[in-house]
């Protein structure tokens, strides 16, 4: 199960999103979050959800990439839909010794999973179709003005695309890891939960190590190359606006007017 | 001992489709055999070795231990990996025990056998690789990059396996760290009497070592024999993007320019004495 996380994976194809500039997806992907937090009416969410689907469906991912993302925090869903279901008062449904259902705890709790499952698929698909150095520069420039107010935006950029480099990084090693303590008898598939963390141990050493090996290696390859850190160096491809960004940032404008409209008249919300 | 029969296998990887990386590969390995592994990178070397205990399911094909089909339901993997012991490339970043004994001891502990059991095992295979017995409770960090690696080959000897498969085993070491390796692995054969099969890219050491060669070449087992029928076979080897040990080559020039070798050697010792044979035949003239 772990050899599958999608999470942070680019996924390389020819579309119209992989296209737009990544300031143009970064500001997509936030409108879309703060959609969710606006709809309080669980219908809207099918709404979301076909967006998400037709979005998907225009960078040519498949469906299959946006539930193997949500497959990594099935666990917190699960939790988040229990919690919020036993918890929430109002109109008692089901009673069973302690706990009790309410119509409203159902409600909040669909809500709740929902958003959060839709908030990290939309997140998934940023990064199924940038890679991290777009988002990183696009990061760079959407923030470019407050390295005036002294904070290390170019910094901030680089740490944040390195992380991202490093996860498929880290996964290719845990895959060959697996594989080669799998030969020395350890049982990861099969077996009881006992054995399977007794085989995660030893997966952990080597990976922290391996990985910081890998950090430090990057540093000194960075320096040996002349990287200061200084955000001052000029672009091999500068960022620039298409017009796919300005048909995505209509589309973007379209899509939260209609939220916005909702709210305002209360429509049903 | 171990026999494959028309195996194929291919990834799956939504992004690019299906790569097929082996296609009907037939082979097998019979006791006490050295077998070099050689072939370009992505010809499916390493994929093929994953094969050898079960890491990788075929495809198609089956594959027999002992006469035993690995792929029926009833057959235990965990024993499969016990009597085919797999080396991976750079070994000795995948150790992990606080004591070097302690991480040899893993195999052992994990096949069921008593502490007992799997420390005299960890010791006799630390000991047949050359690791003196003050550092068995050293971490394994402390040791040189040549010392972690016979560690971890002594990890997966411990298991007392009857075929030892190394991928790499001397890829970024020095040529005398090298050698040493080579060594102990004809060392570990005598001794434990098991059938070793080394990939490897370098062909001198595969020619001088090993008693058969398997050339793979996009997916499937091109060439199997002696590394005498094999290294004559030069321009299908060029073709294949394979380099040959420089001795050969030489030998192969001499015999274009028609020097009346019998076939290009495969060591320079051998070069010689084929040298000297003609000389001697040519002197009465």
């Amino acid at each position: 199960m772990i050899r599958d996380i999608t999470i942070g994976r680019y996924y390389d194809s020819e579309s119209v999103i992989h296209r737009m500039d990544p300031r143009t997806k970064l500001m997509g992907v936030l409108v879309y979050i703060i959609s969710l937090f606006l709809v309080k009416n669980v219908c809207w969410y099918i709404g979301c959800l076909i967006v998400m689907l037709v979005l998907y469906k225009a960078a040519g991912v498949p469906f299959g990439y946006l539930l193997k993302g949500l497959r990594g925090i099935l666990l917190l869903l699960c939790f988040t839909f229990l919690f919020r279901m036993l918890y929430t008062p109002g109109d008692p449904l089901i009673q069973v010794w302690i706990f009790t259902i309410t119509k409203q705890g159902i409600l909040k709790a669909v809500q709740m999973t929902a958003r959060i499952a839709l908030m990290i698929s939309g997140a998934s698909l940023l990064s199924y179709t940038s890679t991290p150095k777009e988002l990183a520069d696009g990061l760079e420039k959407a923030f470019s003005g407050l390295e005036k107010t002294g904070i290390p935006v170019h910094e901030m950029a680089v740490i944040v695309m390195i992380a991202f480099r490093f996860i498929p990084i880290m996964l290719e090693e845990l895959n060959v890891l697996m594989d080669a303590q799998a030969a020395r008898g350890a049982k990861f598939e099969d077996g009881n939960i006992l054995e399977k963390c007794k085989g995660v141990m030893t997966l952990l050493l080597p990976l922290f190590l391996l990985t910081v090996r890998r950090s430090s290696d990057l540093a000194m390859a960075m320096e040996a190359r002349g990287y200061t850190g200084s955000g001052k160096t000029s672009r091999m491809y500068p960022l620039v606006y298409k017009k796919e960004d300005r048909a995505g940032y209509l589309a973007i404008l379209i899509y939260i007017s209609v939220f916005i409209i909702a709210r305002i008249s209360s429509l049903s919300f | 001992m171990l026999q494959g029969k028309h195996i194929t296998f291919s990834y799956q990887d939504p992004a690019k489709g299906k790569t097929d990386v082996l296609a009907d590969v037939s082979f097998e390995i019979r006791e006490h055999d050295f077998i070099g592994l050689i072939g370009a990178s992505g010809s499916g070397k390493t994929t093929l070795i994953k094969h050898l205990n079960g890491l990788l399911k075929a495809e198609s094909g089956e594959i027999f231990f002992k006469g035993k089909n690995i792929y029926s339901k009833k057959y235990p993997l965990s024993e499969l990996r016990k009597k085919v012991g797999l080396v991976f490339q750079y070994p000795e970043q995948q150790l992990f025990g606080r004591t070097i004994l302690k991480d040899v001891m893993y195999g052992p502990l994990n096949l069921g056998m008593s502490e007992e059991e799997a420390g005299k095992l960890a010791k006799e295979s630390l000991e047949l690789v050359g690791i003196p017995e003050e550092y068995y409770q050293m971490s394994p960090m402390e040791l040189s990059g040549g010392q972690k690696r016979c560690a971890a080959i002594a990890g997966v000897l411990a298991m007392q396996p009857e075929i030892l498969v190394l991928d790499e085993p001397a890829a970024g070491l020095d040529p005398e760290t090298k050698h040493e390796i080579f060594e102990l692995l004809c060392r570990i054969r005598e001794k434990r009497n098991n059938a070793i099969v080394l990939v490897s890219h370098h062909m001198e050491d595969v020619a001088q070592f090993a008693n058969r060669v398997w050339v793979m070449y996009k997916g499937k087992i091109a060439m199997d024999g002696t590394p005498e029928e094999v290294y004559s076979r030069v321009e299908e080897l060029e073709e294949m993007n394979i380099g040959i040990p420089q001795i050969t080559h030489l030998t192969y020039s001499l015999i274009k320019e028609g020097v009346p070798l019998p076939r290009p050697a495969i060591s320079v010792e051998e070069a010689e004495k084929m040298l000297a044979e003609i000389l001697k035949e040519e002197k009465p003239l």
